[in-house]
C-alpha cells in the first residue's frame, strides 16, 4: 500500500520525466520531417539540386551564396571579436573590461532583424544596392559576441601559474599573450569560430535586407547581391506553388546536415559549454 | 612618461570598434525614428491603425497591435519554457545515468543553435496544422465563452501557434541557465536532506527553491529572445493587425511587422519612420528585458557562495 508521500513523489518523477521529454522531443520530429520532407526532393533532382540554378530546380547559387557569406563576415568579424575576447580576458577587474561584457552579453541576446535593418540604412542605402558585402557585415556584428566570450572564457581555462611564468621570464603583456597563452587556448578558440559561423551561416532575419538573394545566377562579386540557404528557404515557403516548397525543403534538410555536421561534433568533444 | 601598454593599443580599436557600432545602432533608430514622431506624436506606439497611402497626408500608422503581439507571444513562450527547462534541469541533474546525461545536454545545445528558419518551416507545416486541430478546435467547440478561446480557428496561424513555437526555441536557453544554477547547489545539501527522510519530491522541492532568483533570470533572457525572433514567428502568427486576448486569432509582432513591411516601406512617406520606431521599441524592451535578467544572475552568483 503506497502512502500520499510515495504516490506525490511517484507523479513527480512522471511529470518531470515528461517535462524533459516534451522539452527535447521537438527536435527529433522536426529531423525527421526534415529528412522525410527534404530527401525525395533531393533524390528525384539529383546533382542538380547543389549545382542548378533555381528553375533549374536547385540551390547551387544560394549554397555558394552561404558559403561566401560565412567566409567575408569570418574575414570580418573574427578578427575584432579575438582582440576584443583577449581585451576582456586580459582586463576582467577595470570598469571598462566589465562594460565591454556586459555589451558582449547584449549583443549576444540581440534581435537580429534590428542588425539587418541596421545594416541597411547604413550600407545599402548609400551604396544603391543589396549586396554580400553588406549580407557579411550583418553576419559580422552578429558574430563578433560570440567569438568573443567564446575567446575570454577559452584564456581562462589555462592556469594561472602558465601566465606568471611568462611574466616571469620577462615577456611583454603583448608577447606573453600571443606567444604562450594563445597558443594554448588554440584548441579552445577554434570551437568557439567553428560554433560561431555555424551559427551565423543559419541566419535569415539579418539577411533579409541586406545580401538581397539571387537564385538563377552565381554571384558575380562582393558589391552585387548573393542569395543564401536560409533566405531561399524563407521565400519559398511563402510562396503558393508546391515545387517551391519542395525545393525549400531541400534546403532545409542540406541546411540541418551542414549545422549539425559541423555543430554535434564539436560539441561533443567538448565537456562543458556555455551559449 | 608613463610606459603605455601596447597591448591595449593593438586591442584598443576592436573595442572601440564594437562600442561605436552598438552606438551608432541606436543613433541610426532614434535619428531615423524622429520624423514619425514628428508627424503623429505618441500615436505611433498607442493607436492600433495601418493606414498606408500614396498621399503622405492621409498616411497614418500605429503599432500598438504589433507591441501587444510580441509581448503576448513572448509570455506565452515563458509559460511553457519554464516547465520544461525546470524537468529538464532536474532530471539531467538527479535523475540521468551519466551517458544519458551527456546526450540530453547536447541535444538541448543542438536545439539552441538551430538554424530558426528550420523551425520556422517546421511550425508552418507541422505545428500549426497540429494545434489547430487538436488543441484550438476542441478548445473553441467547447470553451468559446471564455474571451481566451473566443476567436474561430480558421487557418491556425495565431498567437498561440507563435508563442508555442517560441516556447519551443527558448526552452534550451532557459534550460541551460537553469540546469547551471541547479548543479551549483552542493550534493551536500541533497545527503542532507534525504537523510531526513524525505522524498525526492520533497528534496527536490528545496533545492529548487534556492535557485529561484536564477530561474527569473533565466526566464528573462528567454523572453528577451523570444521577442527578438524574427522569421520562425513571422512563418506561424498570421501577419494581420489585430489586437485580441484570443490566443487563437492571427496577429503581428514588432520583428514580423519589419521583415513583412520593411522591403517596400520606402513607397510611402512615413511608413520606414514608422517601423524604424518599432525596430527601437524592440530594441528598448529587448535590451531593458536581457540587462535585468543578466543583472538579476550576476547579483545572485556573486551573493551566493555554497
Amino acid at each position: 500500500m503506497l502512502s500520499f508521500r510515495q504516490i506525490k513523489d511517484k507523479i513527480f518523477v512522471g511529470l518531470v520525466l515528461a517535462g524533459t521529454f516534451a522539452a527535447l522531443f521537438p527536435l527529433f520530429h522536426i529531423i525527421c520531417t526534415v529528412v522525410i520532407m527534404g530527401l525525395p526532393a533531393i533524390l528525384s533532382r539529383g546533382l542538380v539540386f547543389f549545382t542548378g540554378t533555381l528553375s533549374q530546380g536547385g540551390i547551387g547559387p544560394a549554397l555558394y551564396g552561404t558559403f561566401m557569406l560565412a567566409f567575408l563576415s569570418s574575414l570580418i568579424g573574427l578578427p575584432v571579436a579575438f582582440l576584443v575576447g583577449l581585451f576582456v580576458y586580459e582586463y576582467p577587474e577595470s570598469k571598462l573590461g566589465g562594460f565591454v561584457k556586459s555589451l558582449l552579453q547584449i549583443m549576444l541576446e540581440f534581435p537580429t532583424i534590428l542588425v539587418g535593418v541596421f545594416v541597411m540604412s547604413i550600407m545599402v542605402i548609400p551604396m544603391g544596392t543589396y549586396s554580400a558585402l553588406a549580407g557579411a557585415f550583418a553576419l559580422a556584428i552578429i558574430m563578433i559576441p560570440y567569438v568573443a566570450v567564446y575567446t575570454a572564457e577559452a584564456m581562462h581555462h589555462i592556469p594561472t601559474t602558465y601566465r606568471e611564468a611568462s611574466f616571469s621570464l620577462g615577456l611583454s603583456r603583448v608577447k606573453s599573450v600571443f606567444h604562450v597563452l594563445v597558443p594554448m587556448a588554440k584548441r579552445g578558440i577554434m570551437t568557439g569560430v567553428l560554433i560561431a559561423i555555424a551559427k551565423v551561416a543559419g541566419e535569415t532575419a539579418p539577411l533579409l535586407f541586406t545580401a538581397g538573394g539571387l537564385y538563377e545566377t552565381y554571384p558575380q562579386g562582393v558589391t552585387s547581391p548573393v542569395g543564401a540557404i536560409p533566405l531561399l528557404i524563407y521565400t519559398l515557403i511563402q510562396s503558393p506553388s508546391p515545387a517551391d516548397h519542395a525545393t525549400a525543403w531541400g534546403a532545409a534538410l542540406v541546411l540541418l546536415l551542414i549545422f549539425i555536421g559541423v555543430f554535434v561534433p564539436i560539441r561533443m568533444s567538448l565537456k562543458e559549454v556555455k551559449m | 612618461m608613463k610606459k603605455v601598454d601596447s597591448f591595449k593599443i593593438l586591442t584598443a580599436p576592436a573595442v572601440i570598434f564594437v562600442f561605436v557600432l552598438f552606438a551608432y545602432m541606436l543613433f541610426v533608430y532614434i535619428y531615423m525614428s524622429i520624423p514619425i514622431f514628428q508627424w503623429e506624436g505618441c500615436g505611433i506606439y498607442l493607436t492600433n491603425i495601418w493606414h498606408a497611402s500614396e498621399i503622405p497626408a492621409e498616411e497614418y500608422y500605429g503599432i500598438a497591435a504589433a507591441i501587444w503581439g510580441s509581448v503576448y507571444t513572448s509570455i506565452i513562450a515563458v509559460v511553457i519554457a519554464l516547465p520544461l527547462a525546470l524537468s529538464y534541469s532536474i532530471f539531467v541533474n538527479d535523475f540521468a545515468p551519466p551517458r544519458i546525461k551527456n546526450a540530453v545536454i547536447v541535444t538541448s545545445d543542438v536545439m539552441a543553435g538551430l538554424p530558426t528558419i528550420i523551425y520556422g518551416i517546421w511550425g508552418a507545416y507541422v505545428l500549426v496544422p497540429f494545434l489547430r486541430q487538436w488543441v484550438m478546435m476542441p478548445l473553441y467547440s467547447t470553451l468559446s465563452f471564455i474571451p481566451l478561446f473566443s476567436y474561430p480557428p480558421v487557418s491556425g496561424y495565431s498567437y498561440l501557434s507563435a508563442g508555442v513555437l517560441l516556447g519551443i526555441m527558448v526552452t534550451p536557453f532557459a534550460s541551460a541557465i537553469i540546469r547551471e544554477a541547479y548543479a551549483s547547489i552542493p550534493h551536500t545539501y541533497r545527503e542532507a536532506a534525504y537523510s531526513l527522510g524525505l522524498s525526492r519530491y520533497e528534496v527536490t522541492r528545496i533545492v529548487a527553491g534556492m535557485i529561484r532568483p536564477a530561474m527569473v533570470s533565466g526566464l528573462l533572457l528567454a523572453f528577451g529572445r523570444a521577442i527578438g525572433e524574427t522569421v520562425a514567428v513571422s512563418l506561424v502568427i498570421g501577419n494581420t493587425f489585430n489586437m485580441s486576448i484570443s490566443l487563437f486569432s492571427p496577429g503581428y509582432t514588432i520583428s514580423s511587422l519589419i521583415a513583412n513591411q520593411f522591403g517596400n516601406a520606402f513607397i510611402y512617406e512615413h511608413m520606414t519612420s514608422a517601423l524604424f520606431a518599432g525596430g527601437l521599441a524592440l530594441f528598448v524592451i529587448g535590451t531593458a528585458i536581457n540587462m535585468a535578467g543578466l543583472l538579476y544572475l550576476r547579483r545572485w552568483k556573486q551573493n551566493v557562495k555554497f
